[in-house]
């Protein structure tokens, strides 16, 4: 497979600003690894062998759902950039027409 | 006495018994830190007066922990409450962590005393510790060289004896292969046998807390102590804990053990390939059977890991957009572009980069090619180490294929740097344990490893196999001749 990366289209899902320099650097990086992980196109699935990988080897138990404590409000916004009494700030969400 | 050279179980001995202090023990460490840290830099954070403190309280309590006076290093990803914890990145810079790590917990409610927090590339991302926002850090056993990565600092730190153990994290290595460069034991335990609450996520599917020791024994103990369920994470086992200390010094089985065909072996480093060999005879002289197994599917490893590590990163790492901790660009006139830029300025190079690669195998089009066909690869990988398992107790490999490599060497070759990894990341994508204990030097003076990878939730039989190993070896009479300035 000849990977194409549109790295512009990537980097804005990733909410990430690329320079020029870096998109010509990054690029070919990029595309040398995508083709060289592009080697699992050797491997042929039998898919009936290979559904439900789980990383861990037994069943995720439940814990008892009762309501503990959490951090204090204080603490929770120690270490937000900027805030106003109990909020974080942060630039308006809801856009004006 | 020379109270940095000492094991763990030895400095326990010593504190337990009253002949020395937790505050000396702790002084004697923090001398040869400041020693040593201008050549070495392992650590971001060191604590001088704080741990002084608590030496001194825990010297006046009556029932002491199990690691009363110990000192610890902890690699910088794990949170520690009121001390500063950056994941060697800049959008963590001044981040203080309102609660501390269960392991970290675990440690202190044994009386640990946690000396500082060790460098590491940023976030995990890396094998040389090259990638940390803040500075590099240098092989003790040679300056001109990386330690490893990612839990380079750690490994240096143990090594240079600037602290009796040390925790890091494994997501493909980060634990194994900087041990085998520094020449230290390091455990990757099996995928939820710690808890990795608090530990800053990578790749969750894959990331392992495990100790850095100078000794299996050490390492066994330490083991022991952090491991178990944790209410705070979901994924970890309730299986019993072992006593994996007395447990090691049990009689070994007949060992039966797979050990890696010619083919996965070539190219790798003579003197590795060479060391790898001899430990093998060692152990058929101590009537191990030793069976060549082939692995069709090891090639594969490295390729399915760096989809899988990137993909989960990608989505682990959107919560870093300057809202609710961490640095935020304040160059910014709505919400979007507060995200971009704190984003942008905050990661560095190889973060970005990975956040790519994760960001475009999960994206529309290209998901059932690249990252679902690595999680397919990844169930027949571990349905591989399965089957052998079936007739073998362990699977005997190198820990790298290399020895510690020079600074800047590898840094503008990804490929490269990732293949630095081709023994190691099998572990983590089957869930597996596996540790590295040190087998020698090279002729250049640099330390090799070796990696016993065990059946699930068998650590007890890795570190008999370990300790037998290193009882035959007898690595810790190599010694650092520090400090060797750099040319």
């Amino acid at each position: 497979m000849k990977p194409k990366i549109d790295v512009d289209y990537v980097s804005a899902l990733a909410h990430l600003q690329l320079t020029e320099e870096e998109k010509a650097d990054f690029a070919p990086k990029l595309i040398k690894v995508v083709e060289w992980v592009g080697k699992l196109e050797e491997l042929r699935f039998d898919d009936s062998r290979i559904e439900g990988f789980s990383s861990v080897p037994f069943s995720l138990p439940f814990r008892p759902d009762e309501i503990r404590g959490s951090f204090p409000t204080e603490s929770a916004l120690a270490n937000a950039p900027e805030k106003k009494k109990d909020f974080i700030l942060v630039p308006k969400v809801i856009e004006e027409k | 006495m020379n109270l940095t050279s000492l094991s763990l179980i030895e400095l326990r001995e010593v504190i337990q018994k009253k002949e020395i202090k937790a505050e000396e023990a702790l002084l004697a460490h923090l001398k040869k830190i400041e020693e040593r840290e201008n050549d070495i830099s392992a650590f971001i954070t060191v604590l001088g007066e704080q741990a002084l403190v608590r030496a001194r309280k825990i010297d006046g309590k009556k029932e002491k922990g199990r690691l009363a006076g110990i000192p610890i290093a902890i690699k910088d990803n794990m949170v520690t409450k009121g001390v500063r914890t950056t994941c060697a990145s800049r959008i963590l810079g001044n981040y203080l962590p309102p609660y501390s790590a269960t392991v970290v917990q675990k440690l202190e409610a044994e009386d640990a005393i946690v000396i500082g927090k060790t460098n590491l590339d940023e976030f995990a991302m890396g094998s040389s510790t090259e990638n940390s926002a803040f500075f590099l850090t240098r092989n003790p056993w040679d300056l001109r060289r990386v330690p490893g990565g990612s839990s380079g600092g750690s490994a240096a730190a143990v090594a240079a004896e600037e602290v009796t153990a040390a925790l890091g994290s494994d997501t493909g290595g980060s634990v194994r292969q900087p041990a085998a460069f520094c020449g230290v034991v390091g455990l990757k335990p099996t995928y939820s046998r710690v808890s990795r609450y608090g530990l800053v996520a990578f790749a969750s599917s894959l990331d392992q807390i495990g100790p850095l020791t100078r000794t299996v024994e050490d390492c066994a103990f330490l083991t022991q102590i952090i491991a178990g369920h944790d209410l705070c994470d979901s994924t970890s086992s309730a299986q019993p804990v072992p006593d994996y200390q007395g447990e090691m010094r049990e009689r070994l089985n007949p060992i039966k053990a797979a050990y890696l065909g010619e083919k996965i072996l070539e190219g790798i480093d003579l003197e590795v390939k060479d060391i790898y060999y001899k430990t093998l005879q060692l152990l058929e002289e101590s009537d191990a059977q030793l069976f060549e197994k082939k692995f069709p599917l090891w090639k594969y490893a490295l390729p399915c890991y760096y989809i899988i590590a990137p993909s989960e990163a990608s989505s682990n790492l959107a919560r870093y957009d300057g809202v609710r901790y961490g640095f935020r660009n304040p160059d910014y006139s709505n919400l979007r572009e507060m995200y971009v830029q704190t984003r942008t300025e905050g990661f560095g190079e190889e973060v970005k980069r990975r956040i790519l690669l994760g960001t475009f195998a999960l994206s529309s089009g290209y998901y059932d090619a690249y990252y679902l066909k690595a999680a397919k690869t990844r169930s027949l990988i571990y349905q591989e180490f399965q089957r052998t398992f079936e007739d073998v107790d362990y699977i005997l490999t190198p820990t790298t294929p290399e020895p510690a490599f020079l600074i800047g060497e590898k840094k503008d070759d990804p490929i490269s740097m990732y293949l630095s990894d081709i023994f190691t990341i099998t572990a983590n994508l089957a869930g597996l344990p596996a540790i590295s204990l040190p087998v020698g030097l090279s002729q250049g003076g640099l330390p090799l490893g070796f990696q016993i990878i065990g059946k699930h939730f068998h650590e007890s039989d890795l570190f008999r196999l370990a300790f037998l190993i290193e009882n035959k070896v007898k690595f810790a009479s190599c010694k650092i001749k520090l400090p060797k300035k750099e040319e």
